[in-house]
Protein backbone atom coordinates (compact mmCIF):
# COMPACT_ATOMS: atom_id res chain seq x y z
CA UNK A 1 0.00 0.00 0.00
CA UNK A 2 2.66 2.59 0.76
CA UNK A 3 5.43 1.41 -2.06
CA UNK A 4 1.75 2.36 -4.12
CA UNK A 5 1.98 6.30 -2.71
CA UNK A 6 5.37 6.31 -2.89
CA UNK A 7 5.07 5.47 -6.81
CA UNK A 8 2.43 7.48 -7.44
CA UNK A 9 4.76 10.61 -5.93
CA UNK A 10 7.90 9.45 -8.30
CA UNK A 11 8.59 12.67 -10.47
CA UNK A 12 7.60 10.22 -13.52
CA UNK A 13 4.23 9.14 -12.50
CA UNK A 14 3.48 12.75 -11.38
CA UNK A 15 4.20 13.88 -15.18
CA UNK A 16 2.60 10.90 -16.76
CA UNK A 17 -0.78 11.93 -14.84
CA UNK A 18 -1.03 15.63 -14.86
CA UNK A 19 1.05 16.74 -18.05
CA UNK A 20 -1.07 18.97 -20.03
CA UNK A 21 0.34 17.92 -23.07
CA UNK A 22 -1.19 15.45 -25.85
CA UNK A 23 2.06 13.65 -25.64
CA UNK A 24 2.26 12.58 -22.24
CA UNK A 25 -0.83 9.89 -21.36
CA UNK A 26 -2.60 10.12 -24.18
CA UNK A 27 0.58 9.28 -26.31
CA UNK A 28 1.35 6.30 -24.28
CA UNK A 29 -2.16 5.20 -24.33
CA UNK A 30 -1.63 5.39 -28.31
CA UNK A 31 1.46 3.27 -28.48
CA UNK A 32 -0.37 1.06 -26.11
CA UNK A 33 -2.84 0.66 -28.58
CA UNK A 34 -0.42 0.30 -31.52
CA UNK A 35 1.69 -2.27 -29.79
CA UNK A 36 -1.57 -4.26 -29.12
CA UNK A 37 -2.98 -3.85 -33.09
CA UNK A 38 0.68 -5.06 -33.80
CA UNK A 39 0.97 -8.36 -31.49
CA UNK A 40 -2.93 -8.96 -31.25
CA UNK A 41 -3.41 -8.54 -34.75
CA UNK A 42 -0.57 -10.71 -36.00
CA UNK A 43 -0.95 -13.47 -33.35
CA UNK A 44 -4.63 -13.80 -35.06
CA UNK A 45 -3.72 -13.24 -38.73
CA UNK A 46 -1.09 -15.87 -37.87
CA UNK A 47 -3.18 -18.24 -36.04
CA UNK A 48 -6.04 -17.78 -39.37
CA UNK A 49 -3.43 -18.74 -41.56
CA UNK A 50 -2.75 -21.79 -39.54
CA UNK A 51 -6.46 -22.72 -39.30
CA UNK A 52 -6.75 -22.12 -43.45
CA UNK A 53 -4.17 -22.39 -45.48
CA UNK A 54 -0.98 -23.22 -43.85
CA UNK A 55 -1.28 -26.96 -45.50
CA UNK A 56 -1.60 -25.55 -49.10
CA UNK A 57 2.04 -23.30 -48.72
CA UNK A 58 5.33 -23.39 -47.56
CA UNK A 59 5.05 -22.11 -43.54
CA UNK A 60 8.64 -21.35 -43.39
CA UNK A 61 8.07 -17.74 -44.98
CA UNK A 62 6.06 -16.51 -42.90
CA UNK A 63 8.72 -16.95 -39.99
CA UNK A 64 9.35 -13.56 -40.34
CA UNK A 65 6.21 -12.19 -38.94
CA UNK A 66 6.95 -13.53 -35.67
CA UNK A 67 9.32 -10.72 -34.47
CA UNK A 68 7.47 -7.81 -35.28
CA UNK A 69 4.73 -9.27 -33.82
CA UNK A 70 6.64 -9.71 -30.48
CA UNK A 71 8.31 -6.04 -31.20
CA UNK A 72 4.43 -4.94 -31.01
CA UNK A 73 4.65 -7.32 -27.62
CA UNK A 74 7.30 -5.06 -26.75
CA UNK A 75 5.94 -1.82 -27.61
CA UNK A 76 2.96 -2.82 -25.81
CA UNK A 77 4.88 -3.78 -22.79
CA UNK A 78 7.25 -0.70 -22.48
CA UNK A 79 4.10 1.63 -22.82
CA UNK A 80 2.02 -0.92 -20.52
CA UNK A 81 4.77 -0.18 -17.58
CA UNK A 82 4.10 3.67 -18.26
CA UNK A 83 0.35 3.50 -17.64
CA UNK A 84 0.95 1.17 -15.03
CA UNK A 85 3.32 3.79 -13.58
CA UNK A 86 0.99 6.88 -13.76
CA UNK A 87 -1.89 4.26 -11.91
CA UNK A 88 -0.26 1.70 -9.89
CA UNK A 89 -2.77 1.71 -7.65
CA UNK A 90 -5.88 1.39 -10.38
CA UNK A 91 -4.13 -1.98 -11.66
CA UNK A 92 -2.85 -3.62 -9.04
CA UNK A 93 -6.01 -3.88 -7.06
CA UNK A 94 -8.37 -4.80 -9.62
CA UNK A 95 -8.55 -8.73 -10.37
CA UNK A 96 -9.13 -7.80 -13.44
CA UNK A 97 -5.68 -6.38 -14.53
CA UNK A 98 -4.01 -10.10 -13.06
CA UNK A 99 -6.48 -11.80 -15.12
CA UNK A 100 -5.31 -9.68 -18.35
CA UNK A 101 -1.31 -10.38 -17.07
CA UNK A 102 -2.79 -14.19 -17.50
CA UNK A 103 -5.03 -14.22 -20.64
CA UNK A 104 -1.54 -12.27 -22.68
CA UNK A 105 0.92 -14.92 -20.88
CA UNK A 106 -1.12 -17.31 -22.45
CA UNK A 107 -1.74 -15.84 -25.92
CA UNK A 108 2.29 -15.27 -26.49
CA UNK A 109 3.00 -18.75 -25.11
CA UNK A 110 0.51 -20.16 -27.46
CA UNK A 111 2.13 -17.92 -30.81
CA UNK A 112 6.07 -19.15 -30.14
CA UNK A 113 4.54 -22.57 -29.64
CA UNK A 114 2.95 -22.23 -32.72
CA UNK A 115 6.42 -20.26 -34.71
CA UNK A 116 8.41 -23.75 -33.51
CA UNK A 117 5.95 -26.40 -34.24
CA UNK A 118 4.42 -25.54 -37.86
CA UNK A 119 6.32 -21.87 -39.05
CA UNK A 120 9.95 -22.65 -37.88
CA UNK A 121 10.00 -26.32 -37.92
CA UNK A 122 13.01 -28.21 -39.26
CA UNK A 123 11.17 -29.42 -42.80
CA UNK A 124 11.40 -33.18 -41.41
CA UNK A 125 9.64 -32.26 -38.26
CA UNK A 126 6.83 -30.13 -39.73
CA UNK A 127 3.65 -31.28 -40.25
CA UNK A 128 2.59 -31.70 -43.63
CA UNK A 129 -0.70 -30.03 -42.45
CA UNK A 130 -1.91 -28.14 -39.54
CA UNK A 131 -2.51 -31.32 -37.16
CA UNK A 132 -5.18 -31.37 -35.13
CA UNK A 133 -3.65 -29.93 -31.57
CA UNK A 134 -2.18 -27.13 -34.10
CA UNK A 135 -5.95 -26.47 -34.87
CA UNK A 136 -7.45 -26.71 -31.45
CA UNK A 137 -4.78 -24.44 -30.06
CA UNK A 138 -5.52 -21.93 -32.82
CA UNK A 139 -8.72 -21.73 -32.19
CA UNK A 140 -8.00 -21.12 -28.31
CA UNK A 141 -5.48 -18.37 -29.28
CA UNK A 142 -8.33 -16.64 -30.93
CA UNK A 143 -10.30 -16.73 -27.61
CA UNK A 144 -7.28 -15.62 -25.60
CA UNK A 145 -6.42 -12.70 -27.79
CA UNK A 146 -10.16 -11.71 -27.41
CA UNK A 147 -10.57 -12.05 -23.64
CA UNK A 148 -6.75 -9.80 -23.79
CA UNK A 149 -8.90 -7.38 -25.26
CA UNK A 150 -12.11 -7.69 -23.27
CA UNK A 151 -10.70 -7.70 -20.01
CA UNK A 152 -7.66 -4.44 -21.54
CA UNK A 153 -10.84 -2.39 -22.21
CA UNK A 154 -12.91 -3.37 -18.85
CA UNK A 155 -9.65 -1.70 -16.66
CA UNK A 156 -11.23 1.44 -17.30
CA UNK A 157 -14.63 0.88 -15.66
CA UNK A 158 -14.10 -2.05 -13.56
CA UNK A 159 -11.41 -0.72 -10.89
CA UNK A 160 -12.06 0.25 -7.34
CA UNK A 161 -9.84 2.34 -6.24
CA UNK A 162 -8.02 4.89 -8.54
CA UNK A 163 -4.83 6.03 -6.37
CA UNK A 164 -3.60 5.27 -3.36
CA UNK A 165 -5.21 8.09 -1.50
CA UNK A 166 -8.29 6.27 -2.43
CA UNK A 167 -7.19 3.47 -0.96
CA UNK A 168 -6.46 4.88 2.94
CA UNK A 169 -10.29 6.03 2.94
CA UNK B 1 -26.43 22.74 -39.82
CA UNK B 2 -24.01 20.37 -37.50
CA UNK B 3 -26.07 21.37 -34.34
CA UNK B 4 -29.06 20.24 -35.65
CA UNK B 5 -27.70 16.94 -36.57
CA UNK B 6 -26.33 16.48 -32.87
CA UNK B 7 -29.57 17.56 -31.64
CA UNK B 8 -31.46 14.60 -33.98
CA UNK B 9 -29.00 11.95 -33.01
CA UNK B 10 -28.75 13.12 -29.25
CA UNK B 11 -32.72 12.41 -29.40
CA UNK B 12 -32.70 9.05 -31.10
CA UNK B 13 -33.28 5.91 -28.86
CA UNK B 14 -30.37 4.48 -30.19
CA UNK B 15 -28.76 7.29 -28.33
CA UNK B 16 -30.34 6.75 -24.76
CA UNK B 17 -29.40 2.57 -25.35
CA UNK B 18 -25.93 3.55 -25.78
CA UNK B 19 -26.22 5.96 -22.31
CA UNK B 20 -28.68 3.80 -19.99
CA UNK B 21 -26.96 1.11 -19.74
CA UNK B 22 -23.73 0.93 -17.93
CA UNK B 23 -22.43 -1.98 -20.03
CA UNK B 24 -23.15 -1.12 -23.80
CA UNK B 25 -20.54 1.24 -24.00
CA UNK B 26 -17.84 -0.74 -22.35
CA UNK B 27 -19.00 -3.57 -24.85
CA UNK B 28 -19.09 -1.54 -27.65
CA UNK B 29 -15.43 -0.34 -26.81
CA UNK B 30 -14.71 -4.10 -26.74
CA UNK B 31 -15.97 -4.67 -30.21
CA UNK B 32 -14.89 -1.71 -31.55
CA UNK B 33 -11.19 -3.19 -30.41
CA UNK B 34 -11.91 -6.47 -31.58
CA UNK B 35 -12.42 -4.78 -34.87
CA UNK B 36 -8.65 -2.96 -34.57
CA UNK B 37 -6.68 -6.37 -33.98
CA UNK B 38 -8.58 -7.97 -37.00
CA UNK B 39 -7.95 -4.98 -39.66
CA UNK B 40 -4.74 -4.15 -38.16
CA UNK B 41 -3.57 -7.97 -38.53
CA UNK B 42 -4.63 -9.22 -41.46
CA UNK B 43 -4.26 -6.12 -43.84
CA UNK B 44 -1.23 -5.37 -41.91
CA UNK B 45 -0.01 -8.81 -42.56
CA UNK B 46 -0.86 -8.29 -46.45
CA UNK B 47 1.16 -4.89 -46.46
CA UNK B 48 4.09 -6.94 -45.02
CA UNK B 49 4.56 -9.21 -48.01
CA UNK B 50 3.94 -6.53 -50.59
CA UNK B 51 6.81 -4.41 -48.95
CA UNK B 52 8.87 -7.50 -49.37
CA UNK B 53 8.17 -10.00 -45.75
CA UNK B 54 7.40 -13.32 -46.59
CA UNK B 55 8.30 -13.96 -49.56
CA UNK B 56 7.65 -17.39 -50.70
CA UNK B 57 4.34 -17.26 -50.64
CA UNK B 58 2.10 -15.65 -53.36
CA UNK B 59 0.64 -11.99 -51.97
CA UNK B 60 -2.99 -13.56 -53.67
CA UNK B 61 -2.29 -16.28 -51.00
CA UNK B 62 -1.82 -13.87 -47.94
CA UNK B 63 -4.74 -11.93 -49.54
CA UNK B 64 -7.40 -14.47 -48.44
CA UNK B 65 -6.96 -12.97 -44.93
CA UNK B 66 -8.17 -9.83 -45.85
CA UNK B 67 -11.89 -10.71 -45.97
CA UNK B 68 -11.34 -11.21 -42.22
CA UNK B 69 -10.15 -7.40 -41.98
CA UNK B 70 -13.05 -6.49 -43.99
CA UNK B 71 -15.09 -7.77 -40.88
CA UNK B 72 -13.24 -6.37 -38.26
CA UNK B 73 -13.69 -2.83 -40.46
CA UNK B 74 -17.86 -3.61 -40.21
CA UNK B 75 -17.69 -3.93 -36.74
CA UNK B 76 -15.23 -1.08 -36.42
CA UNK B 77 -17.32 1.36 -38.29
CA UNK B 78 -20.82 -0.27 -36.49
CA UNK B 79 -19.70 0.37 -33.21
CA UNK B 80 -17.90 3.69 -33.62
CA UNK B 81 -21.55 4.67 -35.37
CA UNK B 82 -22.95 3.88 -31.66
CA UNK B 83 -20.08 6.44 -30.14
CA UNK B 84 -21.16 8.96 -32.42
CA UNK B 85 -24.69 8.69 -31.73
CA UNK B 86 -24.10 7.62 -27.87
CA UNK B 87 -22.51 11.38 -27.39
CA UNK B 88 -22.81 13.17 -31.09
CA UNK B 89 -22.00 16.57 -28.95
CA UNK B 90 -18.23 14.73 -28.32
CA UNK B 91 -17.66 14.13 -31.44
CA UNK B 92 -18.42 17.01 -34.44
CA UNK B 93 -16.69 19.69 -32.84
CA UNK B 94 -13.86 17.53 -31.75
CA UNK B 95 -10.72 18.41 -33.88
CA UNK B 96 -8.89 14.57 -33.66
CA UNK B 97 -12.54 13.06 -34.70
CA UNK B 98 -12.60 15.53 -38.16
CA UNK B 99 -8.90 14.18 -38.14
CA UNK B 100 -9.90 10.81 -37.98
CA UNK B 101 -12.34 11.28 -40.64
CA UNK B 102 -10.30 12.77 -42.99
CA UNK B 103 -7.50 10.05 -42.49
CA UNK B 104 -10.12 7.42 -42.84
CA UNK B 105 -10.81 9.20 -46.23
CA UNK B 106 -7.67 8.91 -47.65
CA UNK B 107 -7.46 5.27 -46.36
CA UNK B 108 -10.44 4.19 -48.77
CA UNK B 109 -9.11 6.43 -51.58
CA UNK B 110 -6.04 4.42 -51.05
CA UNK B 111 -7.61 1.34 -50.89
CA UNK B 112 -9.78 2.13 -54.24
CA UNK B 113 -6.53 3.38 -55.92
CA UNK B 114 -4.87 -0.01 -55.12
CA UNK B 115 -7.74 -2.71 -56.21
CA UNK B 116 -8.22 -0.63 -59.53
CA UNK B 117 -4.37 -0.28 -60.52
CA UNK B 118 -1.50 -2.56 -58.60
CA UNK B 119 -4.11 -5.14 -57.85
CA UNK B 120 -4.53 -6.95 -60.70
CA UNK B 121 -0.68 -7.22 -60.99
CA UNK B 122 -0.10 -8.39 -57.76
CA UNK B 123 -2.58 -11.43 -58.38
CA UNK B 124 -0.70 -12.53 -61.09
CA UNK B 125 2.72 -12.55 -58.90
CA UNK B 126 4.42 -16.12 -57.64
CA UNK B 127 5.16 -17.27 -54.70
CA UNK B 128 8.61 -15.32 -54.76
CA UNK B 129 7.77 -12.21 -57.12
CA UNK B 130 8.81 -8.59 -55.53
CA UNK B 131 5.53 -6.46 -55.58
CA UNK B 132 5.71 -3.61 -58.54
CA UNK B 133 6.40 0.27 -56.74
CA UNK B 134 2.92 1.76 -56.94
CA UNK B 135 1.65 -1.52 -54.73
CA UNK B 136 4.76 -1.40 -52.31
CA UNK B 137 3.46 2.60 -52.07
CA UNK B 138 0.19 2.24 -51.42
CA UNK B 139 1.40 -1.05 -49.04
CA UNK B 140 3.47 1.94 -46.75
CA UNK B 141 0.36 4.24 -47.00
CA UNK B 142 -2.04 1.35 -45.75
CA UNK B 143 0.05 0.63 -42.43
CA UNK B 144 0.72 4.23 -41.52
CA UNK B 145 -2.63 5.35 -42.20
CA UNK B 146 -3.85 2.44 -39.98
CA UNK B 147 -1.22 3.92 -37.10
CA UNK B 148 -2.47 7.15 -37.57
CA UNK B 149 -6.40 6.69 -37.59
CA UNK B 150 -5.31 4.74 -34.55
CA UNK B 151 -3.53 8.28 -33.08
CA UNK B 152 -6.65 10.26 -34.03
CA UNK B 153 -8.73 7.79 -32.16
CA UNK B 154 -6.42 7.69 -28.99
CA UNK B 155 -6.53 11.32 -29.05
CA UNK B 156 -10.69 11.66 -29.19
CA UNK B 157 -10.72 11.71 -25.58
CA UNK B 158 -7.66 14.58 -25.22
CA UNK B 159 -9.62 17.17 -27.49
CA UNK B 160 -13.07 16.65 -26.38
CA UNK B 161 -15.03 20.18 -25.97
CA UNK B 162 -17.16 19.50 -23.23
CA UNK B 163 -16.18 17.68 -20.01
CA UNK B 164 -18.24 14.76 -18.71
CA UNK B 165 -19.04 12.83 -21.39
CA UNK B 166 -18.23 9.20 -21.91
Amino acid sequence: MNILSVLEQTALSVWLRESPTMWGFPFVLFLHTLGLGIVAGLGVALNLWALGWAERYPAAPLQRAFPVAFAGFALALVSGVLLLVAYPTKALTDPVFYLKLVLIGAALAQLDWLRRRLFAAPLADRPARPDRSIRLLAGVALALWAGAVLTGRLLAYTYNYLTAADLMQ
Amino acid sequence: MIDAWIEWMAATRLSAMMLDSAWTWPLAETVHFAGLVLLAGTVGLFDLRILGLGRGIPPVAIHRLVPFGVLGFVLLVATGALFVFGTPDQYFHNAAFRWKLALLGLMGANAAFFYAMPYRALTRLGADGDAPRSAKVCAALSLTLLAAVMFCGRMLTFFRPIDGGS
